[in-house]
Formats: C-alpha cells, structure tokens, sequence
C-alpha cells in the first residue's frame, strides 16, 4: 500500500480536451517530490486531479489505500491532502488571521494549537495578522497560503509553483520553508519551473512531457543528467 | 420655515428613509457577493416580507417584533425556495442570464401576492404618534423607530460576518469559491445561507417600508430602483458600501425636492447609478 498512489490518469478540463493522457506518480510518507516539465506537460493539470478540482477520465487515485479520485476538493482536504495554489490562494478581504481560521476549518478542535505552530514559524504572519491578506507581498502571500495548508496538520501537500513570480530571495525562503515543513513529517508534491533549485530540495522528481510520464528517479541524480540540464538549463 | 432649518429637515429625512433602503440595498449586496449575481426579486421579497407583517400585525393581531421575525423568515424561505427552481439551473449561462431571469421571477412572485391578497392597499395596525420637535427639525416617532430597526439588523448582520465562524466563511466564499471549497467549506451551502439571510433582510425591509408607508404588491418594485442604485454606489458586493450608498441615495433624494418637482424623486436613483458608474465604478468606498 502507497502513501500517494496516482496511476494511468487520464484527465483535462472539456469533452475533448485531454491535458494528462497516461501519468503515473507516487510519492512515499515524509518525501519531497518535484513535477516538472514543459509548459502545457501537465503538471498543474496532475495536482488538480489529485485535488478534486479536476475528475480524471480514467486511472487511479487512492491515498493510503483508499481512492479519492472524482471527490470534492473539500472531501480530499479532509483525508489530509492540501491543494495550494498557484495564484488565488488567499481571501485578500479576510485579515491573515481570518484567513488561517478558515486555513483550519476541517480542524477546529486543533486551532490553538496549530495557529502558535504557525505563527511560531512565520513570525512575520503573526506581527500583521490584523492586517487583510491582500496587503501581503507576493512571497508572504506564498507563505500564508502554505500556513492555511499547514492549519489543518496535513498529511500531503501539494504545491503548485510556490516561487512563480517571487524575487531570488523570497524564493530561497520559500524552499526553506518546504524543507522545514517536510521535517515535520508532511510529504509535499510540487510544481515548480525552477527545475535545479527544486531538484536540490527535492528526495524524487518526474518530468511530464506532452500529458505523460517522459523521466522519473531520484532528484540528486537527475539533477546531474546531461539530457535534463539540456532541456532545463539550457547547457549544451 | 428658514432655508437652513429647511435643508436640515431634509436631511434628517433622507437619512430615516436611507436607512431603510439599506436594509434590502445590504440584502442586495450579500447576496451578489457571495454568488456573483444581481438578484432583482429582492424587489417581490420586500412586499413579500410587507405581507407577511400584514398577516402577522393586521390580521392576527401579534406585534410589531414578531412580525419582523417572520417576514424574515418567510421572505428568506421563499427566497431560498424560488432561487433554487428559477436561478440556480440558469446560474452556469452566466450572471446577465440570471438577472434578467431574477426580473421575471420577480413578476412572478409578486403577481402571486396579487393573487392572494388583490391590489388594494393594506395598512399595519400601528398607533400614530405626533412628531417630536427637536431644534425646529420634525420627526416623525415612527421613523425614528424604523431607523432604530434598520441599525439594529445592520449591527446584527455586520456582527455575524465579522465575528461568527459562519460569517466568515461567507466573506471567504465571496473572496474565492474555489479556494473555499479546499479548505473545507461548501460554497453551495453557504450560496443558499446567502440568499436566506439576503432575502429575509428584504423580507425586514418589507416590514421597515410598510411601517413607514403602505402595502401593495407593487411596493418594493418601486423602490428597487433606489437600492440598486445604493449597491452600485456602495460598490456591489460591499456590505458596508451599501449602508453608506443607501444613506446618500435618501438624502439625496430629499434634497432633490428643493430643485425638483417630487415627480422626478426617483430620477435621483438613475442619477446616482450614472455618478457611480462614471467617477466611482468600484464604490465609494473603493474596495471590491
């Protein structure tokens, strides 16, 4: 039995449109995994299914034994997989404290708790947390979406490009932030365009080309890869 | 009487009467913030709610109180019960879709009061009062007591989106259904909590308007003009917008009858859409 188990899916957004056309993944308790690939490969499409935003066609989804493929995005929280977003991943009107309140609503009973632990790790969140969401910078905004994940003790996260658009700095705080969440024992799968620095905190990686599986193994060695820093570094 | 004290009684009137406008202008609001539609059988839900206070007061005699309770009650019911037959199956063609088909549901629901209850004009079972004299401003005891209301259920609407678990899960729905939904929250469940809440405060505002004036079916589609014009202002989908847009569409109105004959009054409603669509197209309070 898998942690995360994601098999022949076959999924995309109309009648005829299919972005995943065969993509398998797994990822183990307490692992890092990065998704990468092209754009258009696929990857944000791959943890929308897994989310419950997307209904994959065919294939299979299970967590821990038990399938959450076509369940409401609310229903696969629940299990303990928390979808973060690419964009859109706070209530810009609601304050940050708001916002991690409603971050914990599956976990009411835990709220205390898992707020110090929040604000404990992002004392930057707890030093303006009477201020609305929108005021944030792109990177605390990155961050406060990963704090409302993090509000419900996941058990999985799944993170769609958490560094687009953040300036170097930002991003670096965000990978240590990743690294520092894993510690905790939370597994996290992530899509990131920043495929080397991604790989360098990552245990595994799968490369989607075209809606389907093209490389996968362990991050370290293909970071070294002649073929992937080609494709991804642009080296000759 | 003196120009001055004159402006000032117009004022002191507008703001009674804007803030019963508020009452359905925030009903208004809530509900196209939290699902992204105008919803114009806000208009049959006020007379809704006005009849419902006619049976409660007039007819079996119970007090004013109670009779705010069940028209909101009822008007949120209704409103609950016709947005899921007539706009919820129409909802994914698009929000001009539903407003046109919130029009004709609106037509529908208050040719149904017709029906029940015909077209004569019905009045509440209320005391008269002669008007208090403050500083040389007139007011009139009723009013005073419709303002008191009308702030009563804001405090109370304001109090369960800023402090309840529920209300907040309704501004995030407003935010972000999406993101909403991941978190935990069902955006459907709390789309019909916004129209219960949104309708009944129509239901109340029905009340406010039949205390102030009479009842007739046609009594909110007269003045859905004004309380759209007061969402629009406030910025729609902004609650608090809304209070401030209802306030200025009231004075404003008043102020009018010192330049125009009391036929145009309700030309003011248009103007004010039109000054709101030019210079503040996201509110005069900005956000949104």
């Amino acid at each position: 039995m898998s942690f995360l188990r994601v098999e022949d899916v076959v999924a995309g957004y109309g009648a005829h449109d299919e972005i995943l056309k065969q993509v398998g993944i797994s990822v183990e308790p307490g692992e890092i995994v990065s998704i990468l690939g092209p754009n258009g490969a696929g990857k944000s499409t791959l943890l929308k299914t897994i989310a419950g935003l997307v209904a994959p066609r065919s294939g299979t989804v299970e967590f821990i034994g038990g399938s959450i493929a076509g369940l409401r995005p609310r229903e696969v929280s629940r299990r303990g997989v928390v979808f973060v977003p690419q964009e859109n991943n706070i209530f810009p009107s609601l304050t940050i404290e708001e916002n991690l309140e409603i971050g914990g609503h599956l976990a009411k009973a835990e709220y205390r708790e898992h707020l110090a632990k929040v604000y404990d790790r992002m004392p930057d969140l707890a030093a303006r947390r009477r201020l609305p969401g929108g005021a944030l910078s792109g990177g605390q905004r990155q961050l406060l979406a990963m704090a409302m994940a993090l509000m419900v003790g996941p058990r999985l996260m799944l993170l769609d490009e958490p560094t687009a658009g953040l300036s170097p700095t930002a991003a670096d705080d965000l990978f240590g932030m990743v690294s520092a969440i894993r510690h905790d024992g939370v597994a996290i799968a992530m899509v990131e365009q920043n495929a080397l620095r991604s790989l360098m905190v990552s245990d595994r990686a799968y490369i989607l080309v075209d809606g389907r599986n093209a490389r996968s193994g362990a991050a370290r060695e293909l970071a070294q890869d002649a073929d992937i820093r080609r494709i991804f570094l642009g080296e000759a | 009487m003196e120009p001055v004290n004159d402006i000032a009684q117009l004022v002191v009137n507008g703001l009674m009467s804007g803030a019963i406008l508020a009452v359905p202008a925030i009903a208004f609001s809530l509900i196209f913030a939290v699902l992204q539609v105008s919803n114009f059988s806000v208009a049959a839900h006020i007379a809704l709610g006005a009849y419902a206070a006619y049976v409660v007061n007039t007819v079996l005699g119970l007090p004013i109180v109670a009779a705010v309770a069940i028209a909101f009650v009822a008007a949120g019911v209704v409103g609950v019960a016709s947005d899921h037959l007539a706009l919820k199956p129409l909802r994914r063609h698009g929000p001009i879709t539903v407003a046109i088909a919130s029009m004709a549901l609106n037509l529908v629901l208050e040719n149904m009061l017709r029906f029940g209850f015909g077209n004569t004009v019905q009045a509440l079972n209320i005391p008269v009062y002669r008007d208090w004299v403050l500083g040389g401003l007139h007011i009139a005891p009723q009013q005073f007591y419709n303002f008191l209301i009308a702030a009563a259920v804001m405090v109370a609407l304001f109090c369960l989106l800023a402090f309840t678990s529920i209300g907040k899960a309704m501004r995030a729905v407003a935010d972000n259904p999406v993101l909403a939904d991941i978190k935990g929250i069902d955006p459907e469940f709390i789309s019909r909590l916004a129209v219960f809440i949104g309708m009944g405060l129509a239901g109340i505002g029905g009340v406010l308007i039949a205390l102030d004036a009479a009842i007739e079916p046609t009594v909110g589609f007269r003045v859905i003009l004004p309380i759209f014009a007061a969402a629009v202002l406030g910025g729609l989908g902004n609650v608090a917008g809304a209070v401030a847009g209802a306030l200025l569409v009231g004075v404003a109105e008043e102020l009018s009858l010192l330049v125009l004959p009391v036929a145009y009054r309700s030309a003011i409603g248009f103007f004010a859409i039109i000054i709101a669509l030019l210079f503040f197209p996201r509110g005069i309070l900005g956000k949104r």
